[in-house]
């Protein structure tokens, strides 16, 4: 990220909350000269576009040990908020790193605390606690992205400085992985591309009656990474359905599953968003009739 | 303030993570108006998700279709050895067959078979593994394929089975085992499966239809009653014309069709057993008596029968016996038609100055107006779907139109100068009429229109037609 782009995104941000407006707003924008708070929402907003999309499981358990070492000691202000219950970080972290999956809620938890935190207490430990969060944030995204990573497993970890560097190292060498990790818009970008790979085909389904255009289906898929088909669609889920056009249904289930057994293999997806969490190794398409 | 902007913040990210993404990526100064949808990956589903998505998951979103006819291909079926029958050889009723069930799903407007060069013969054997490329390359998305077999009592197998070539799969498949004379039902049977497993809707190529045959001078019409198969095979006369017959219907267990007949120059209904051929008086009454339609058990027939110059709606049992009066408004009251399940009536009646539509109770309780547009309504009838009530209505022209039970939805489906006498077909999603031409020869054909307005087309009759009466699916 570079300062023009930080600076943007605070523009952006300001601008939203001026839209979002109110006169509070107003106020915000008087004091925002202040450089220290807004350097900390560009950070936070950052942060949220990455997490919001998913490193989650990935990373998770570097994060996790971290804030272990820490959170004995630093304790006090954590548990007071909500954050801690849910994270449940103790469990996968004495286990060690090994397991990589066992953080996907981990990640969201701590994201609330944070911004919690400033409204709850506005003392130092308020600060303290922010800072324990974001380098969680940090790791579990990308041990690369956040700058203040360092800070907090350092601070926190006293004997386990080992254990936390070791995390990291390990995550660095499957850097091919990191780069993996679905962003919103990597998840984005996959799941346009699919869409435009199956859209000739989903245009030539026929509308077998009137009100068949209410019913959505859900197929679940799985592909192989050459975006050949694993097995047959199966028909996972479907709404829209009434007195009307009930009988439209299966039709409407054939209609999905030919969507896409007639337009893949999908091709050109990227490899190395393949099998990592919410890859396009095994995903779900919604199909419905135009109208 | 500083209690205030952590929560600003906070509905900002809610409110915009996909938005910090995308901006993040492009850079873009001037955000889009911010979707509140969730984080997940959507292409243009304007809908929200119906099931809440776990957060870890990558949902795509297709919406695509359309409403041309489906691209159907039905090759000649073939048969493993050539075998006489007494239907024919076994190879030419393949034939025969696939042309069949090409004209019924052809005719029903909603599907576009292949024909000439695209439709290659297939083997024996290539009926059950079909050759899927061949025909997705060719731009088919269902193949139908059947074989036809003789067995060693007389009877004929026709095997029927439907792919998604698309899909490449197969859909569904049905045998059929019946006598040489009725080895189109067996085509009939094919195209109905396919029919109800593309379209969702019921079966119905394998009916009949009772009509009117009319031929001679207008002013020396000869009216006969005839049956035929839904697509106008295996006609035949039923009445030798020499009284005028009018409104024959097919009841619903085809055991019997109920007319008026001008026997003996008194117009009355009569009972035609199609089983022994013979006629008989429903009501032996001097009153004029017209209009009869039989109930969905086919126990009672409703009729209207004008008594001290007041016309009223009766039912009486088709077996014979009492007239029991439904209405008693004065004025004409005619046209009763029950809903499927018996339970309820629709009639006309012009106790409001015009011919209008009423609903009631089976037993003429609760009489309701349902319609209320311009002109002036006859003949209604109610879909054995139940959802429609189909009639005629004049205003002007003569039109064949639909609107719901209680009077909503009102919709004319044909547009010529004279369309009535609506009946629908056993699926309830086709109707079948009869159309005059304008001027004075009156000549009458029948026609058929889907529900959706489409596929309107007229039916092959040897002479001219009028008042068809759809019969329900065969047995």
């Amino acid at each position: 990220m570079d300062r023009a782009e930080k600076a943007g995104l605070g523009i952006a941000v300001v601008g939203h909350v001026l839209l979002f407006g109110a006169l509070s707003l107003g106020l915000f924008s008087h004091k925002q000269p202040e450089p220290p708070p807004r350097s900390i929402e560009v950070s936070l907003v950052d942060k949220v576009g990455l997490e919001a999309t998913a490193p989650q499981s990935l990373t998770p358990p570097a994060q996790s040990k971290a804030p272990e070492l820490g959170n004995p000691e630093d304790a006090p202000a954590k548990p007071a908020e909500e954050s801690e219950p849910e994270p449940t970080p103790p469990a996968p972290q004495p286990k060690a790193a090994p397991p990589p999956k066992p953080a996907p809620a981990p990640p969201k938890p701590p994201e609330k605390p944070a911004v919690k935190k400033p409204d709850a207490a506005k003392a130092p430990p308020t600060r303290e606690a922010t800072t324990a969060a974001k380098p969680t944030r940090a790791e579990a995204q990308a041990t690369g992205a956040g700058t203040r990573q360092g800070k907090t497993p350092r601070g926190g970890a006293l004997g386990d400085i080992m254990r936390g560097i070791g995390a990291q190292p390990s995550k660095s060498t499957s850097q091919a992985p990191q780069a993996a990790t679905m962003s919103a818009q990597a998840a984005m970008d996959i799941a346009s591309k699919i869409q435009q790979q199956v859209q000739p085909c989903a245009n030539q389904q026929v509308k077998p009656g009137p009100g068949a255009e209410r019913i959505r289906v859900v197929i679940h898929l799985k592909l192989r990474r050459d975006g050949t088909l694993i097995g047959n669609p199966e028909v996972v889920g479907y709404d829209g359905t009434d007195d009307d056009n009930s009988r439209y249904l299966d039709r409407v289930k054939d209609n999905a599953i030919a969507t896409f057994k007639h337009c893949s293999p999908l091709r050109d997806l990227p490899q190395e968003l393949y099998d990592v969490p919410r890859g396009w190794s095994d995903f779900k398409m919604r199909y419905k009739l135009p109208g | 303030m500083t209690l205030f902007r952590p929560m600003l913040i906070a509905a900002l990210l809610a409110g915009t993570a996909p938005l910090a993404a995308a901006a993040q990526q492009a850079a873009s100064p001037a955000p889009v108006a911010p979707q509140p949808s969730a984080p997940a990956p959507q292409t243009g589903s304007p809908t929200p998700a119906p099931g809440q998505q776990p957060p870890g998951e990558m949902i795509v979103d297709v919406v695509g279709g359309t409403s041309a006819p489906a691209q159907i291909a039905i090759p000649p079926m073939p048969t493993a050895e050539v075998q006489q029958t007494a239907a024919g050889s076994t190879d030419v009723l393949g034939r025969e067959l696939a042309l069949i069930v090409t004209n019924d799903l052809k005719n029903s407007g909603l599907f576009n078979p292949v024909s000439g060069e695209a439709l290659h013969n297939i083997s024996y054997p290539e009926v059950t593994s079909p050759g899927f490329e061949y025909w997705a390359g060719a731009g088919v998305q269902a193949l139908v394929q059947g074989f036809v077999r003789a067995n060693g009592d007389g009877t004929l197998t026709v095997g029927c089975y439907l792919y998604d070539t698309y899909a490449r799969s197969e859909l569904t498949r049905q045998g059929f085992v019946v006598p040489p004379s009725d080895w189109r039902r067996a085509g009939h049977k094919c195209a109905d499966m396919v029919y109800t497993r593309l379209t969702g809707e019921g079966p119905y190529f394998d009916s009949r239809v009772v009509y009117v045959s009319e031929s001679g001078p207008k002013g020396h019409r000869i009216k006969r009653l005839a049956i035929m198969d839904q697509d106008g095979a295996n006609h035949r006369f039923l009445t030798n014309g020499q009284s005028i017959v009018l409104t024959p219907r097919l009841s619903p267990d085809q055991r019997s069709i109920v007319y008026m007949s001008y026997l003996n120059d008194r117009p009355s209904i009569y009972v035609y057993d199609i089983g022994t051929g013979r006629q008989r008086l429903l009501v032996p009454d001097t009153n004029l008596n017209f209009a009869p339609r039989v109930s969905p058990d086919s126990r009672w027939v409703l009729f209207s029968m004008a008594v001290a110059g007041n016309t009223d709606v009766y039912r009486v049992p088709l077996a014979g016996g009492t007239p029991q009066r439904l209405t008693d408004a004065p004025g004409i009251d005619t046209g009763g038609s029950y809903s499927p399940d018996g339970g309820r009536i629709v009639f006309e009646s012009d106790r409001s100055g015009s011919q209008q539509l009423y609903v009631m109770n089976a037993d003429g309780t609760q009489q309701q107006r349902i319609s209320f547009g311009g002109g002036s309504y006859a003949t209604p009838v109610w879909s054995p779907r139940g959802d429609l009530i189909a009639y005629t209505h004049m205003q002007g022209n003569f039109r064949i139109g639909v609107m719901s039970p209680v009077g909503a939805g009102e919709r004319n489906l044909t547009d010529d100068w004279q369309d009535e006498g609506p009946s629908w077909s056993p699926n309830g999603r086709v109707l079948m009429f009869f159309r005059a031409t304008q001027g004075g020869s009156g000549v009458a054909d029948l026609w058929s229109v889907d529900l959706t307005g489409v596929a309107l087309r007229r039916i092959p009759t040897p002479l001219d037609g009028s008042d068809p009466s759809w019969g329900p699916l065969r047995p």
